[in-house]
């Protein structure tokens, strides 16, 4: 936006880089006030929040990459081995966060991974203790109950296993809102029992409603936080005082070997390999689905489209139509067709050649938005980039997407959604309008023209909310789904406490 | 210069390019070459069959050729003509192409999008053959039979017949300052009214005889090489034909342009200024008191509808959705906002969202296709779409003058292409510029070659050298065309001068109007 007489320009890159060369000792307030220039407005520092606020840090995936890194600081300024305290204060950068930028979804998302991924670590925890001192009546009983459980039911969870916690039916009534009478009360319920001893409050809770009896004593904390909270609406607090309880005994193991910061810090290393990794991964899927000579419309500049076709172009030839979305993209569009790279104008990351398809041997024709209606009546396909995928299976694209999807619909043309699945994000879109972000009138029209902008009122909405009805695939490094079954996925990648941060 | 030494002089750069292309596809080659002799072959074959229509479309291109060279031979420098030069002289191969086509055909009308790939991997035996798929980038898609004519942009080369009024008007359709089919169809004729004032017929001719083939048909060749005619246009030049077929002969000929002259003037009272009234006064009742009024790029007849009833002090607003590169829209919601009107402005990529806030729909047409689909702006599908998604009323008001009997299908087989460099605005390619040390090596090299052999040392970063990029690159080509066709079931309404009707009566309202 002003890249004025700093150097460098603010952006993920140099804000990586800060990251990186900021040295370990500042406290974590100090890093927090990083995070947040609001509380010290002074502050000359790079800040990811002014950044996000000020979309320097813009999309997905640069928000995804500033993130995570921005959370492994955290955990690893993070001192003590309280979980608790961890959970919490993770999630009080995730609200700073996502207030400083709510339509940027995956802020959210990746803050809620990094939770789930606590969360799994404390449960893993917990049950090898609980398999290693099974003084407890019927613990090893409940132990082997709750993993037939969750074999049974956790058939395609991904990676991080854990006995109770990953499933739980009520998870997807979770996402839905319902009514909100529960979560109050369980909010107080909870909160009352913090204060007793752990083992009393596991009985108690248990006692509570429908939750199944004396289930192991040390996976119940979690228990009540699966089964009795089947709104989204949950309050933060309840939940992270739920997992309270676990945490307190926790601090007994914790004493002796058990390094929380390090698994979850691996675990926040291993979330960006993943983000490294994802286009990679869904384009291991082109050749599944693009044939050869196929027309292939898509649009903006995406690097996970790019990658995509790139694989398939390794073998195949096709044509790519390529809708310039203008006028909030189109830059950034021509520079892939000509470049291969989506740029953000950092000079910095020139290291990597990157081949635009062109260069592969395909046709590329550049077309006008306007052009698709026209055009549709011989594409064979229709690939979308997203800005984030929703639970519903709907998903939020750069405006005009949902005129293709909808010229695609009426045309009978497949759309395929081309997402990692760090972008999928577990909100349901009850407000449609509250995701669509609005861009700089001022490349609409220019600012020449400033009669006309004073007289006519001129919207540049930068974002579509394309509803799952218009896609018929969505394409992820997990593999191809239905629009429908999004929410599976959701549920396996989100803990239901985490759902409201 | 001539154009032998003109053409030696743009070859060597042209041949480096092709090679160039080459390069990547080397591992396709093989294959490709055996593709390539059976179309030959076939070519060769056929060609004894053809010969009728071969040699009409060899007369076009030689007529073609000699208008490039006229035009070469011009004060212009170096870099239009090699353009202009390139497809007129190479049109000899390409069109046989396109002439054996449509004898082929019968069958079934595949998209020649389906044999692009193929065919531009023709490995280059030989020199002409190399311009040839250095051609085949140029054309954009399944568009290629659309771009048999280059568009004429300057009035060098102009037959001597031709009328200073038409050639000032053949520039102003070239470069859309007059734009849009009624404005077209209207200057047109008002050019014709000062071409027929100046005619003289010779003597042992007749006007009725003379007139139309030997003195208008080169002023319509120019207007179309300038931009192909619209619809209405030559719905228009139909009609004056036939008046000036039917003069008597035996009427002295001052009397006779007298006639003529009035009957022009009459025709666009009647068929423009009048219908349009009788438009707009139907169309403006249609609007009520709060509504939101949708409307996509510009029309004049939308525009006069919507301040008649702004006048008439119906509170409404208008939503302006508007497309690049022309901008039409622009202009419109400017002036609607002059006039007081509450005016909304998009750009198509924002049209699902002011879709949500309309409550009408109103279009303008470039013409009214016989089976009901409304051929207008590129774009104007997609709003109806939306807007016929949301159950709003998509109302398109045409004067009857633009009806015709032609069907289309789909916006490709007919359609108008338009230069592609129009696309990319000059900022747009100022924004790009940053681009350059991105950019795949041969591109960059390919560039800077040019310029250093066009002298320009130092002149790197010009917004011109973005086109340059693009046209280097190879594969990669931009396309724009001018036109789509809406499916009849978006459109619900039909406002004419002879009143509202369903899309489906388009072709009895235009047997109606061409039978008087």
């Amino acid at each position: 936006m002003s890249p004025g007489a700093v150097a460098v320009t603010p952006g993920l890159s140099s804000f990586l880089k800060s990251l990186k060369s900021t040295p370990v000792e500042p406290s974590i307030e100090h890093f927090i006030s990083y995070s947040s220039p609001i509380q010290e407005p002074h502050t000359q520092q790079l800040t990811s929040h002014s950044l996000l606020k000020r979309r320097q840090i813009r999309n997905s995936r640069p928000c995804a990459l500033a993130t995570t890194a921005l959370l492994l600081r955290v955990v690893g300024e993070f001192k003590g081995r309280d979980a608790a305290k961890l959970v919490e204060r993770i999630r009080q950068v995730g609200r700073r966060l996502t207030s400083a930028q709510p339509r940027e979804v995956v802020v959210g998302n990746i803050v809620r991974r990094v939770l789930g991924l606590i969360r799994e670590v404390v449960d893993e925890k917990l049950d090898e203790d609980a398999n290693a001192n099974s003084d407890f009546g019927n613990n090893s009983e409940s132990q082997s109950q709750s993993q037939t459980q969750t074999q049974h039911d956790s058939l395609h969870r991904p990676t991080l296993a854990s006995s109770i916690s990953t499933f739980s039916p009520l998870k997807y009534a979770a996402l839905e809102p319902m009514d909100s009478s529960f979560p109050s009360e369980n909010m107080s319920d909870s909160g009352e029992l913090t204060k007793r001893p752990p083992l009393l409050t596991s009985h108690t809770s248990t006692a509570a409603p429908l939750v199944n009896s004396l289930f192991g004593l040390f996976s119940q904390p979690d228990t009540p936080s699966t089964s009795n909270t089947p709104t989204g609406h949950q309050s933060p607090d309840s939940k992270s005082m739920v997992t309270a309880l676990n945490l307190e005994r926790l601090a007994d193991f914790t004493k002796t070997n058990f390094d929380l910061k390090a698994e979850v810090m691996d675990g926040i290393r291993e979330l960006q390999d993943e983000l490294d990794q994802v286009d990679d991964q869904i384009a291991a899927n082109a050749l599944d689905h693009i044939h050869s000579n196929e027309i292939i419309l898509t649009h903006t500049a995406s690097t996970s489209v790019q990658t995509f076709l790139l694989a398939a172009a390794r073998k195949r030839k096709f044509t790519v139509v390529h809708c310039e979305t203008f006028p909030h993209d189109h830059t950034a569009t021509h520079g892939v067709l000509l470049t291969g790279k989506e740029s953000d104008g950092h000079a910095d990351d020139a290291e990597e050649a990157w081949k635009p398809l062109t260069a592969a041997g395909i046709q590329v024709v550049m077309i006008p938005d306007s052009h698709v209606f026209a055009i549709m009546s011989r594409v064979n396909k229709v690939i979308l980039a997203t800005h984030t995928v929703l639970a519903n299976g709907g998903l939020v694209a750069a405006a005009g997407a949902h005129m293709i999807a909808k010229a695609a619909k009426v045309h009978q043309t497949p759309v395929v959604v081309v997402s990692g699945v760090y972008k999928l994000s577990p909100v349901y879109p009850f407000d449609i309008q509250e995701l669509i972000e609005y861009g700089d009138a001022g490349s609409v029209v220019p600012y020449e023209d400033g009669d006309f902008v004073d007289k006519v009122d001129v919207e540049n909405p930068l974002y579509d909310y394309v509803p799952a009805d218009l896609v018929d695939l969505y394409i992820t490094n997990l593999g191809g789904h239905a629009p429908s079954y999004l929410y599976r996925i959701v549920a396996d990648h989100y803990r239901s406490e985490d759902i409201n941060l | 210069m001539s154009k032998t030494t003109e053409g030696e002089a743009v070859q060597p750069p042209a041949e480096k390019i092709a090679e160039g292309d080459l390069k990547p596809q080397t591992e396709s080659k093989v294959e490709a070459g055996v593709e390539d002799k059976k179309p030959q072959a076939a070519e060769t074959d056929r060609a004894p069959k053809l010969s009728a229509a071969e040699l009409k479309k060899r007369k076009q291109a030689e007529k073609q050729a000699r208008r490039a060279q006229a035009k070469g031979a011009g004060p212009s420098t170096s870099g239009p003509p090699t353009q202009q030069k390139g497809p007129a002289a190479r049109d000899g191969p390409k069109q046989q192409k396109d002439a054996k086509q449509p004898a082929k055909e019968g069958q079934s009308r595949p998209l020649p999008a389906r044999r692009r790939p193929s065919q531009s991997e023709v490995p280059v035996l030989e020199k002409a053959k190399k311009e040839v798929k250095k051609e085949t980038k140029q054309q954009g898609l399944f568009f290629g039979h659309l771009y048999n004519q280059p568009r004429q942009h300057s009035m060098v080369g102009a037959s001597k017949d031709v009328h200073p009024a038409v050639l000032a008007l053949g520039l102003q359709y070239s470069s859309y300052v007059v734009c849009g089919s009624t404005a077209r169809m209207v200057s047109m004729l008002l050019a014709f009214k000062a071409v027929i004032e100046t005619y003289q017929t010779p003597v042992g001719t007749s006007l009725a005889r003379h007139l139309t083939s030997h003195h208008l048909s080169p002023q319509i060749d120019y207007l179309r090489s300038c931009r192909p005619l619209s619809i209405s246009m030559g719905n228009a030049i139909r009609w004056l034909k036939d008046i000036i077929i039917k003069i008597d002969p035996s009427t002295p000929e001052a009397q006779a342009k007298r006639d003529l002259l009035s009957e022009i003037d009459n025709f666009i009272l009647q068929r423009i200024t009048a219908a349009d009234e009788l438009i707009a006064e139907t169309a403006a009742k249609k609007i009520e008191e709060g509504d939101v009024i949708l409307t996509y790029a510009s029309s004049s007849i939308v525009e006069k509808t919507l301040l008649r009833a702004h006048n008439a002090g119906v509170k409404f607003s208008v939503i302006v959705v508007d497309s690049k590169p022309l901008f039409e829209g622009k202009r419109l919601a400017r002036d609607l906002a002059n006039h007081g009107l509450k005016v909304k402005y998009l750009l198509i990529t924002g049209a699902s969202h002011a879709v949500r806030d309309a409550s009408k729909v109103f279009l303008g047409a470039h013409a009214m296709m016989s089976n009901g689909r409304l051929y207008s702006r590129v774009g104007t599908a997609l709003v109806s779409m939306l807007a016929n998604d949301h159950s709003l009323p998509v109302i398109v008001l045409c004067e009857s003058v633009k009806f015709t009997e032609r069907v289309a299908l789909d916006s490709i087989v007919g359609n108008e292409v338009a230069p592609a460099d129009e696309l990319l605005s000059e900022s747009e390619r100022k924004d790009l510029l940053p681009l350059k040390p991105f950019l795949p090596k041969s591109v960059t090299a390919r560039a800077d070659e040019k310029d250093k052999s066009e002298g320009g040392e130092e002149a790197k970063d010009s917004p011109e050298d973005v086109l340059k990029w693009i046209v280097d690159s190879p594969n990669l080509q931009m396309l724009q065309v001018l036109y789509d066709v809406t499916p009849a079931e978006y459109i619900n309404m039909v406002i004419t001068e002879y009143g509202s009707l369903p899309p489906s009566s388009v072709p009895v309202v235009h047997r109606l109007s061409t039978n008087i």
